[in-house]
């Protein structure tokens, strides 16, 4: 269980930062490409999660660029709990985008621009304006990217494989413990998973709400 | 006109050359502006808003020239681009655009250069205090506007670009604001662009209008002398089609006018004003469709202005027909809007002497 949480924060710390960046350039870019982009990020959304774990699969495997870089390094990724950090970040991170480029897109590129005459420089505006203003988003997408780490299971079955300790996550466990009848225990991890999923939906209304009240027009 | 027109201060500060491509034109000014306040005007769609993003530094199409005070923010021949953040301007949109998420301290606060100085004296003269830790969305449009204000001038711009800071307010609050706008051009002695298309505002506040027609330039100077000519009368929105500068001479208490005096042998009389002392300036409006005239010199009329003047031209505009006539004097321009059948009924035509009959209630002061 724990191993379960640590990926999925880790994955969504490591997500964010890349997760807003896509999302303000998918809000802002017009222009080639764009929608091109757009499809590819949220390919792993409609793909069956298996399939998105075969393709990461071959592009590990040590006969691929990629694969082949990383063995040279001696770096091992399948059947690791890197596998696992990889997987659910895949699986993750079309969420966080679409959800924080919703919340950009609704930025007024007006207010940018003032914040830009009063002396803010891109970046400077960026954190005293845009984020602010497109806060509850990013916080939305967040806690649906760790709730889809948490919960991942057909692109991590097939790159980091099950094995106990290791590389199995909750989602795993619940699905081995009823495969080998012991449905009782899996009924405890079916406690668990709820109870997170509780308090991260939580934890965002809480959020959003609490800033609501300032800008409800 | 000869009274040197509010707002009017020496020195050419501001040097426009400038292109900026827009949806359907492109947007060409050139002109140079004084240190003072400077009414933009125009018909809706003209470019006025445009024209002071572009300044601002929103407009990345921009080409040409920009200088303000002497710094050079734009010359895309010499390939220099000042970002907006450098340039010192205070930007004040028509919708006052505050930051939603910030209280109104935190907007006026919000300039990264803000002097704190500045911004009290800014605060004080904006009566804020009151609202400071209030958000945008609880505040109404004239203190919007107000809080926006601050915010600008807590910049320390070496330039403000008002856009149409009252047109969303209603008359009454128009009139709590306007004072506020006064203080800005007497107290901080910063070259402002005011976008309006109000006649009474512009001539309220500006010592130099500029007016855009589609993307050009169509005139630049004293604003009485470019609205009361008819080509911008038109666009304006209040109607308001002859004006007048002139000096308070006398108040006539039992008789319940003022007298105004426009020029050697001409003053008008209006609805006893005793709120504007004798001697001062005022600008008198008198709608086109408010002048009576008549062939003769009328004798029997409660009408206590009556002007001799000379029919300079004729012009059919819309379903009226408006004479351009040589008042008093002077000949001075005024416009007198009648119905085609009065003037065939008439028989009025270019170069006949007429009289035209005004009622003191007819003139107001703007």
């Amino acid at each position: 269980m724990f191993l379960t949480i640590r990926i999925a924060a880790l994955a969504t710390v490591l997500l964010l930062p890349v997760g807003v960046a896509a999302g303000v350039v998918l809000a802002r870019y017009r222009g080639p490409g764009k929608s091109v982009a757009e499809t590819v990020l949220s390919l792993p959304l409609v793909l069956p999660p298996t399939a998105v774990g075969i393709l990461l699969l071959r592009a590990l495997s040590r006969q691929s660029a990629v694969g082949g870089w990383l063995a040279v390094r001696g770096i091992e990724v399948v059947f690791t709990w890197k596998a696992v950090l990889l997987a659910t970040m895949t699986m993750a991170f079309p969420l966080l985008v679409r959800s924080a480029r919703t919340a950009f897109e609704e930025v007024d590129p007006r207010l940018v621009g003032i914040a830009r005459t009063l002396g803010c420089g891109h970046l400077r505006a960026f954190f005293r304006v845009t984020l602010p203003l497109a806060w509850r988003g990013v916080v939305a997408g967040t806690v649906l990217a760790f709730s889809r780490a948490l919960g991942e299971f057909g692109a991590t079955v097939m790159v980091a494989g099950n094995i106990p300790g290791k590389t199995q996550t909750l989602a795993l466990a619940i699905f081995h413990d009823t495969q080998t009848g012991h449905e009782d225990r899996a009924m405890v991890l079916v406690g668990v998973t709820v109870a997170l999923a509780f308090a991260a939906l939580w934890t965002t209304e809480w959020v959003s709400r609490r800033r609501a009240r300032r800008s409800v027009v | 006109m000869g009274v040197p027109a509010p707002g009017a201060q020496v020195g050419r500060v501001i040097e426009l050359a400038l292109e900026v491509p827009l949806a359907s034109f492109v947007l060409r000014v050139q002109a140079t502006l004084g240190s003072g306040f400077t009414a933009v005007m125009g018909p809706s769609g003209s470019g006025k808003t445009s024209l002071l993003e572009a300044i601002a530094g929103l407009r990345p199409k921009a080409r040409g020239r920009i200088v303000v005070g002497g710094e050079v923010l734009l010359d895309t021949n010499r390939g220099r681009r000042v970002p907006p953040e450098r340039r010192h301007v205070g930007y004040v949109p028509q919708d006052a655009g505050l930051f939603p998420h910030l209280t109104a301290r935190g907007n006026v606060a919000f300039a990264a250069r803000a002097g704190r100085e500045r911004m009290a004296t800014a605060i004080d003269m904006l009566e804020l205090r009151d609202l400071f830790e209030r958000y945008p969305v609880s505040l109404s449009g004239g203190e919007r506007q107000r809080v926006a204000l601050a915010r600008a001038l807590a910049s320390e711009p070496s330039v403000l670009l008002l856009d149409e800071p009252l047109a969303a307010l209603d008359v009454g609050l128009r009139e709590r604001i306007l004072p506020y706008l006064m203080r800005i051009r007497d107290e901080w002695r910063v070259p402002v662009l005011y976008v309006t298309h109000n006649v009474g505002e512009a001539l309220a506040l500006a010592g130099e209008a500029l007016l855009l027609r589609e993307g050009r330039v169509e005139a630049v100077g004293p604003p009485l002398d470019l609205l009361s000519s008819q080509g911008v009368v038109r666009a304006a929105e209040t109607g308001i089609e002859n004006l007048a500068q002139g000096r308070v001479v006398s108040h006539d208490d039992a008789g319940g006018v003022t007298r105004v005096e426009l020029g050697t042998d001409f003053a008008v009389s209006i609805p006893l004003a005793l709120g504007r002392a004798i001697g001062t300036v005022v600008t008198l409006a008198i709608r086109a469709e408010d002048i009576v005239v008549a062939t003769e010199p009328p004798h029997a009329l409660s009408a206590r202005n009556v002007f001799e003047a000379r029919i300079a031209a004729l012009e059919r505009t819309g379903v009226d027909t408006t004479l351009r006539c040589a008042v008093g004097p002077g000949g001075r321009p005024w416009l007198v809007r009648l119905t085609p059948a009065a003037v065939a009924a008439m028989g009025l035509a270019e170069g006949r002497v007429v009289w035209l009959a005004v009622k003191s209630h007819s003139v107001r002061l703007v």
